[in-house]
């Protein structure tokens, strides 16, 4: 009951789904849409379980005052905050989901700045790797900067001062060289994907499987 | 003497200092350098101009507010052109957070305080005239112009919500629900973002599974745009075009090579030349954001450029590749 | 008011993130824990609003239509008993129909967009008359290349000898410029992120842009 029929779910439902792609029967058709219709169901209840893990990991923080504990509220208290004002308020208060609403500004105007602003924040790592870690130390490695170099040239307006050679360089370097490197490299991973479902599928791949006891 | 250890060891905040200067003074000197489209971006730019009410394209909003600054910029591009030729346009996105970035990319458009945009119509306004029957776009549009409506200073048209535009919005699991539209786009999105029903809409009644659909543009910071191609281009030939990340730009060429996509907006400077070729095919009044982006792009470029040639002739000059570990600073 | 309240908000937080670059300090610490739970709780208001009412409780619990969707309900709480360790084994369930069913479904269809698709894109003729010579060379690349680039990553034979030990030379050198190229593109990126931002506050917070 504990590994042995999940394992057997995997498999027969995997086999089953498998099967179903080159069956154009009505029956086929009705697990299929039986399929699309109850994943998402089933998955957006694992929202329950990061909303859980999230809570229970910061009222530890919390109860035993471990170090930035404070800053525990400041994860909670959105959390919860921002579904009872979309869920529970009224508009007059700020509730709700339209604009103006609680809901409405702390994604326009609180997550989509932070976020934004840390992703943008790697724009300074970056160039202080270049100036600290973008070392030409053997020819493989000057290649590499070479290639870097005039595809970050040919990619500006700026390039093209240099002559249409550069840019039409650069898209020669992407169109080719690089496409051929990048599908080898997927032909790899796509090779891999499918030796992992075959993995899943077929019981060899057990680490699913894990964080749920014995 | 060059101290070239004390030089490679320069606290990186110096550095930090260098690319905010480089990325803030060129925007108040405009030197408007001129942005060449390429094939890939002109590609999908063609096939979107040559489709016309009849026709029918999807935008996949599939990215997360990290990635806002490369991906916004191109589904605008790609939103304004569309409604500029009246090709009904159906939004989705893969993530709850990109659901919330198309409201804001389509509002942008329809903001009619700004010259150039559309005015929107919602589907509750115009329901007098769907009960009179009026469901075509031109006698929609003629109807609504008799009824003494017309529009604002500077405003390019209308956009009627279920003839022209239709905010689907997120759904999980988004590989099944390409493979559940390839049957039927209403079986998977009943309603739209806002609770219409979707069935009532004249743009799902002619356009009702992706067979049907002559283009989707998936704007994507991950590999969710793939979602497209492995299960619409594989399934029902959907024809699909990319708008991604420059990080992850370079991965696709295989599939434009191999047919499987249209083409590729890459980063900023795809978005940027999505938006010179809508300015020269007269959609737009000025270019966006994007092409105010690339003079920045252009300097920084050189200034990173510069750090590479620079730390590598302190590193051999100061002989650093024959000693052990350089000391390492702040 | 609304408006202006939140533009001045949100430039406060983008201040505080970059904040970050100088020193660590506690508004940064406090704008990178808020933006985890404020991404939580939005997630929660939109996935109840377009998956779980639509989906589940408007058919099953208001018109009472669709009882068969009660079973993957069920399924999917059953996620809930992961918190629960004596009985944590249960939550194998509902991923056991999730990752069996989902990798048998995109088998074939990865099979096809990776793979085929893919090998017969190689697959191409090396002179077509009438092609400029760069787009000879190209495709002379495309074809060579991405053999040596697969031999490359061919770990179950030593790298040796005409085949696999030029082939595999050839890889890596092929696998470097296509590095190259992804790291220009990279650094492209993040230099855009980073003027989105300065975009937004040099124009839409300070209105110093036009």
């Amino acid at each position: 009951m504990k590994r042995t029929v999940p394992m057997m779910i995997a498999m027969i439902g995997g086999i089953i789904m498998m099967i179903q792609y080159f069956i154009p029967h009505q029956v086929s058709q009705d697990v299929f849409n039986y399929y699309t219709e109850w994943a998402p169901l089933v998955g957006s209840f694992a929202l329950v379980l990061g909303v859980g893990s999230l809570t229970r990991v910061h009222i530890h923080k919390i109860r035993a005052k471990a170090p930035n504990w404070p800053y525990s509220y400041a994860v909670l208290i959105p959390l919860y905050l921002i579904p009872v004002f979309a869920f529970f308020l009224p508009a007059s208060i700020g509730g709700g989901t339209g604009k103006p609403s609680v809901f409405d500004f702390m994604y326009s105007r609180v997550q989509i700045p932070i976020q934004a602003t840390m992703f943008s924040m790697l724009a300074f790592y970056i160039a202080s790797a270049a100036f600290r870690a973008f070392r030409a130390k053997s020819a493989l490695a000057t290649i590499l900067l070479v290639t870097a170099i005039i595809v970050m040239l040919a990619q500006v307006p700026i390039g093209d001062l240099f002559g249409r050679w550069l840019p039409d360089t650069g898209l020669w370097i992407l169109r080719f060289p690089n496409l051929a490197a990048k599908r080898a490299i997927e032909l790899g991973v796509g090779f891999g994907m499918l030796a992992t479902c075959l993995k899943i599928i077929f019981g060899v791949e057990r680490g699913w499987l894990g964080g749920a006891g014995e | 003497m060059i101290n070239w250890e004390k030089f490679l060891n320069i606290d990186r905040r110096w550095l930090y200092l260098l690319i905010a200067v480089v990325v803030v003074v060129p925007f108040f000197i405009r030197m408007g350098l001129p942005v060449v489209p390429s094939d890939e971006v002109r590609s999908i730019y063609n096939l979107v101009d040559s489709l016309g009410p009849d026709n029918a394209i999807f935008i996949g909003w599939d990215f997360d507010p990290g990635t806002e600054a490369e991906n916004q910029p191109m589904g605008v591009a790609v939103l304004r052109h569309a409604l500029d030729r009246h090709v009904p346009v159906f939004i989705t996105a893969v993530s709850p957070l990109g659901q919330g970035l198309a409201e804001q990319g389509a509002a942008s458009v329809f903001d009619t305080r700004i010259p150039g945009n559309f005015v929107y119509v919602p589907w509750a306004e115009w329901e007098p005239f769907r009960a009179a029957g009026y469901v075509g776009r031109d006698s929609l549009e003629s109807a609504w112009k008799a009824a003494g409506n017309s529009l604002p200073e500077g405003a390019r048209g209308w956009v009627f919500e279920g003839v022209d535009f239709a905010l689907l919005g997120y759904l999980p699991y988004f590989g099944l629900v390409v493979l559940g539209m390839g049957t039927s786009i209403a079986t998977q999105y009943p309603t739209d973002a806002y609770g219409n029903n979707l069935r009532e809409m004249p743009m799902l009644r002619a356009h009702k599974n992706l067979r049907e659909i002559d283009l989707a543009v998936t704007l994507a910071g991950s590999t969710a745009c793939m979602y497209w191609v492995v299960y619409g281009t594989s399934r029902v030939g959907l024809p699909v075009a990319f708008g991604v990340t420059a990080v992850m730009a370079t991965d696709y060429y295989p599939y434009i090579q191999s047919g499987q996509i249209v083409g590729m907006m890459g980063g900023l400077r795809g978005a940027a030349e999505y938006e010179v070729l809508e300015h020269e095919g007269g959609h737009t009044e000025t270019t966006g954001k994007a092409y105010r982006g690339m003079d920045v792009q252009s300097l920084a470029h050189i200034l990173i450029i510069l750090f590479v040639i620079l730390g590598n002739i302190a590193y051999f000059a100061g002989g650093f590749h024959k000693k052990t570990a350089l000391k390492s600073g702040r | 008011m609304y408006e202006t309240i939140g533009l001045w908000v949100a430039a406060i937080l983008t201040l505080a993130v970059f904040s970050f670059l100088y020193k660590e300090n506690p508004l940064y610490r406090f704008a990178e824990h808020v933006v985890v739970g404020s991404s939580l709780g939005y997630t929660i208001v939109i996935t109840y609003q377009r998956v779980l009412y639509p989906r589940l409780v408007e058919p099953v619990f208001l018109h009472g239509e669709s009882l068969v969707l009660i079973v993957p309900a069920m399924l999917g709480l059953l996620y809930v008993t992961r918190f629960f360790p004596r009985i944590a084994w249960l939550s194998r369930y509902p991923m056991a129909f999730l990752l069996g069913m989902g990798m048998g479904m995109a088998f074939p269809y990865d099979m096809q967009a990776y793979i085929l698709r893919q090998i017969q894109a190689t697959l191409i003729p090396l002179y077509t008359p009438g092609a400029p010579w760069y787009n000879t060379v190209g495709a002379v690349v495309i074809v060579l290349g991405t053999l040596a680039g697969l031999i490359y990553f061919f770990f179950s034979k030593p790298h040796k000898g005409p085949f696999f030990g030029f082939g595999s030379k050839v890889g890596i050198w092929i696998i470097m410029i296509g590095f190259g190229a992804t790291f220009g593109f990279t650094v492209m990126g993040r230099i855009s992120l980073l003027i989105g931002r300065v975009q937004f506050l040099l124009s839409d917070w300070l209105g110093l842009l036009h």
